[in-house]
């Protein structure tokens, strides 16, 4: 009974929903601020995305005529709860590095899916055709960038030779950072462009494609689930860069410093991404699928074979 | 007690037999229904009681002797189970799919007639009569796919020349062993793969078990069999029968039989990452529904055949888990898919569409199935390729990586293609061919539900099976199995699937907080186009061509798509050359001997004929002539 409580409680409050999702609406704002500062406007103030939420929750639910009403309804839930769920091991990791599972990594790369598998379940049964094209860009976009970031994860295991989470966390404090070895380094970069896509950042938001398929997958949606569209990737915007910073930079320490190094990692990993996005046009989706089969794959292959000699 | 064990064989053979007499439908379907359920609760009984042995002698000569050896313990007598439950359940399905269908009573005949002879296989203890059981179950292969008519027959061969062909390698294997170790009962041998000898029989035995399962290269004929045939022919043989068979074979040979080395390791692993991946990409570009799903039943054997391949604890454990889940959802997806068939009349992606509304169990019932094949958790497929991933990491060595990956990528791309199937069956818009279809009736629903259920049960409480099923079967080879799967620890199913479920309530919760109550209606956003045109409709089918039509990619599937890495189409074009030399080496070369000789003859009796002239005064010379040098030589 206990450990149900408990449960509750971190899916719900802390690392989960609550916390999760407020840090991640702020961070939203900053991604706004930021995108607004580099093309020299002003941004919107800080409480902006919640009171974007907020508004939506108010509004008139439109579901399209002849759509499975459930599904189109639940679809927002699956990706919600499957970033709840990550938030909460990735934390917990961070916290407690003994209380992982074993292959806790594998199970943190497959709920990554679910955010993505969210958006082509809502996108397939909204009956629209823009939401049809999303579906089928975002499936290609999946299947794009899984590749590279699972051979970037695996990079990881082999060199630090566990696929526990609190185990890859405790080599670092022994050994030093991953990202400071040369394979490690390459598979940070490779995760980081796999995360830009994982997030639907131009250039690689080409699911969503506002000015070509208005939204795509979001096309049909509106009012709460909607909203909860939003905030699922609020939520990815705080815990990807936070998933990658515990793969690759070691765990968070709980002081003042550690905290300090650790506000800092975050701001320039996400500082990267915004950059990227600011500054990049959309690629088409074959464009996309070519770049990162052909390009990003070899090189975490590359970083791969430099993990199993050892460097 | 010991002789139950000829039940689970005899009770169906004599049922299917015994269908040929009749012909009234009705009768027909009872007859059939109660003897699989009878043979499930033999089965049922035997599962419960302890490991039993039926031994009679049967062929006796001082240097070669067969014993009709029956032994059923945890391990045979679980698939022994499965194998008639999932008759039992295709048998409840079959009664309203196949009720006009011609030729009914060879159907039930023949699937009563498998199920006898797979239990026979399975529960031999002696590699004769196993090999003897094995090669009906190829026939009875054979004639269930044929059995939907005259246009099956290419297929039903192909399928035939395949099995039956690695059934003639597996007894040049079985030879070997009886070579090697003097004894044919399976129960006593434990042959080290070391050297020549062994190591072929191994690979022998292991063609066998393979190219039951569909492994590649011997994976032809299920996309070809499955495009022809009646699906619940599928559902049961290739799906469900044939991987219980291939992979309780293989484990045998790999735990019992042969102790591997680690060449043979890399070998099954080898094979296994192939397979999914290979077989996973040409799923990816169907264009039919069956045949869609009969490319994933040959992937997924690649995770059961890397998992075993691993020799890990937990690998084997999940490789066997995998074969167990894998029946349930690919049973399940075929039924689905024969549903949309029966009300249809089509499984082509293009004309389909927009069926969650009108058949929702079916629905449901399919998306469950594709979540729990493409690995999403906290359905059944994730945990057992879970421990496939764990399995490969485990073993090591310089390859395991690699394994790994195309696992990992695997799943992607099964997920990948099951979008494709959800979006263009059920989601989506409907085309206008097809008007609005019926659900199922409920004798179809029933298998569907109890296979989705099973899924979500599986995945959920996967402890439950890894103890009382996997358990047993690894416990006596793995010291300390008892205490891994007790999960301490581990990944937890049940912990992780109500950490869930506590996420989606919070979801609710958000959509209670929200406007939930202040819902309406709309049309769909097309920019001011007509909805109804066919132009807007935007079909599954075409989801993957950017991938189709990549690079070498391109040139990968279009060599998959006109059979290049078809064994049997390449086997059939090595036969073709080979018969091409024999027939200009050889047939032509008598040929032309003979028409040479005819030259020659006619030549020369074109001077022969000079001295025909008529006049009998030269014929007369010609005598005496002779008849002087006749005596000349007569007289030296």
């Amino acid at each position: 009974m206990d450990e149900i409580v408990k449960g509750i409680f971190y899916v719900a409050v802390f690392p989960g929903l609550l916390f999760c999702g407020s840090v991640g609406l702020l961070l939203c704002w900053v991604d706004r601020k930021v995108t607004a500062r580099i093309q020299s406007r002003i941004g919107p103030p800080w409480y902006q995305c919640f009171i974007d939420i907020v508004k939506l929750m108010g509004k008139t639910m439109i579901i399209p005529r002849g759509s499975r009403r459930a599904g189109f309804l639940l679809a927002p839930l699956v990706g919600l709860a499957g970033m709840t769920l990550v938030s909460t091991i990735v934390w917990r990791v961070n916290i407690r590095p003994g209380a992982s599972f074993i292959g806790d990594s594998i199970v943190v790369l497959y709920l990554l899916i679910l955010p993505s598998l969210a958006l082509i379940l809502g996108g397939s049964s909204s009956k629209s055709p823009f939401g049809a094209l999303g579906t089928s860009r975002e499936m290609k976009m999946m299947l794009a960038y899984e590749l590279p970031f699972i051979i970037a994860i695996s990079t990881v295991i082999i060199k630090t030779e566990t696929i526990l989470l609190g185990e890859i966390v405790g080599f670092q404090s022994l050994h030093g950072v991953l990202i400071g070895h040369p394979s490690g380094g390459i598979a940070f970069i490779v995760c980081l462009v796999c995360m830009q896509a994982k997030l639907g950042y131009i250039p690689f938001d080409i699911p969503e494609a506002e000015t070509e398929i208005i939204g795509g997958v979001l096309a049909e949606y509106s009012g709460v689930s909607l909203a909860i569209f939003k905030i699922t990737n609020a939520m990815m915007l705080f815990i990807l860069p936070l998933f990658l910073m515990t793969l690759f930079l070691g765990k968070i320490h709980f002081n003042v410093k550690g905290i300090l190094v650790a506000l800092v990692e975050f701001l320039v990993i996400l500082l990267l991404i915004l950059l990227v996005k600011t500054t990049h046009p959309r690629l088409r989706i074959d464009q996309a699928v070519k770049f990162f089969w052909w390009i990003v794959t070899p090189a975490a292959v590359a970083g791969m074979i430099l993990a199993l000699v050892g460097i | 007690m010991n002789s139950i064990l000829i039940v689970p064989i005899l009770l169906p053979v004599v049922t299917g037999l015994l269908c040929l007499l009749i012909s009234k439908r009705r009768i027909l379907e009872v007859l059939t229904f109660f003897g699989m359920f009878l043979t499930s609760v033999a089965a049922l009984v035997i599962l419960l009681g302890d490991s039993l042995r039926l031994r009679m002698e049967w062929i006796d000569f001082s240097y070669f002797r067969i014993e009709f050896d029956l032994y059923a313990y945890h391990f045979s007598s679980f698939i022994l189970l499965a194998c008639s439950f999932f008759g039992l359940l295709v048998t409840i399905y079959s009664l309203k799919q196949m009720k006009d269908k011609d030729h009914l009573k060879d159907y039930y005949c023949y699937l009563l007639l498998t199920v006898g002879f797979a239990n026979g296989a399975l529960l031999s203890n002696n590699l004769v009569i196993l090999l003897i059981f094995w090669g009906m179950i190829a026939i009875m292969l054979y004639l269930m796919i044929r059995s939907a008519g005259i246009h099956a027959e290419k297929a039903a061969k192909k399928s035939f020349i395949i099995v039956g062909g690695s059934d003639f390698l597996m007894l040049l294997g079985v030879v070997i062993v009886w070579q090697l170790s003097g004894s044919l009962t399976m129960t006593d041998m434990t042959i080290p793969v070391r050297g020549g000898l062994p190591t072929a029989a191994f690979i022998l035995l292991m063609i066998g078990a393979i190219a039951k399962v569909g492994a590649m290269p011997f994976h032809s004929w299920i996309p070809d069999a499955a495009e022809v045939t009646y699906t619940p022919v599928m559902a049961f043989l290739p799906a469900a029968l044939d991987k219980l068979l291939g992979i309780y074979l293989l484990t045998r040979l790999t735990l019992d039989l042969f102790v591997l080395d680690n060449s043979m390791k890399i070998l099954l692993m080898t094979i296994g990452s192939i397979t999914i991946i290979a077989a996973v990409m040409m799923a990816l570009i169907q264009k039919d529904l069956k045949k869609l799903l009969s490319f994933h039943a040959i992937s997924q054997v690649g995770y059961m055949v890397l998992g075993i391949g691993t020799g890990t604890m937990v690998g084997i454990a999940g490789g066997l888990f995998h074969m167990l889940n894998n029946v349930i959802y690919k049973t399940c997806l075929f039924l689905c898919a024969g549903s949309i068939e029966h009300r249809t009349k089509t499984t082509h992606l293009e004309n389909l569409g927009g069926l969650s509304k009108s058949m929702p169990v079916t629905f449901i019932a399919c998306a469950i199935a594709a979540f729990s094949i493409s690995g999403v958790p906290p359905f059944n497929g994730f945990v057992s390729k879970w421990m496939v991933y764990q399995g490969t990491i485990e073993m090591g060595g310089p390859f395991w990586p690699v394994f790994l990956i195309t696992a990992m990528f695997g799943s992607a791309l099964t997920l990948a293609s099951f979008v494709k199937v959800l979006h263009s069956v059920f989601l989506g818009q409907k085309p206008k061919e097809i008007s609005e279809p019926k659900e199922v009736e409920f004798s179809m629903k029933i298998p569907m539900i109890i296979l989705a259920f099973l899924c979500v049960f599986f995945g959920i409480f996967a402890q439950f099976p890894l103890k009382y099923v996997i358990g047993p079967v690894l416990g006596q080879h793995f010291a300390g199995f008892g205490e891994a799967i007790s999960f301490s620890g581990m990944w937890s199913p049940t912990l992780a699937t109500l950490l869930l479920s506590f996420s989606l309530i919070c979801g609710i919760i958000i959509y209670r907080f929200g406007s939930i109550k202040n819902v309406k209606d709309g049309e769909i956003f097309v920019g001011g186009e007509s909805i109804d045109g066919e132009e807007v409709r935007i079909s599954g089918t075409h989801f993957y061509d950017t991938i189709e039509s990549m690079g070498f990619l391109r040139i990968l599937f279009e060599k998959g798509k006109s059979g290049g890495f078809d064994i049997y189409e390449r086997g059939k074009s090595v036969l073709k050359t080979l018969s091409m030399i024999l027939y200009q080496g050889v047939d032509r070369m008598i040929e032309r001997f003979y028409d040479g000789i005819q030259i020659v003859t006619i030549e020369l009796s074109q001077y022969f004929r000079k001295a025909h002239t008529g006049l009998l005064t030269t014929y007369f010379i010609w005598f005496l002539v002779g008849i002087t040098v006749l005596l000349l030589i007569l007289m030296k």
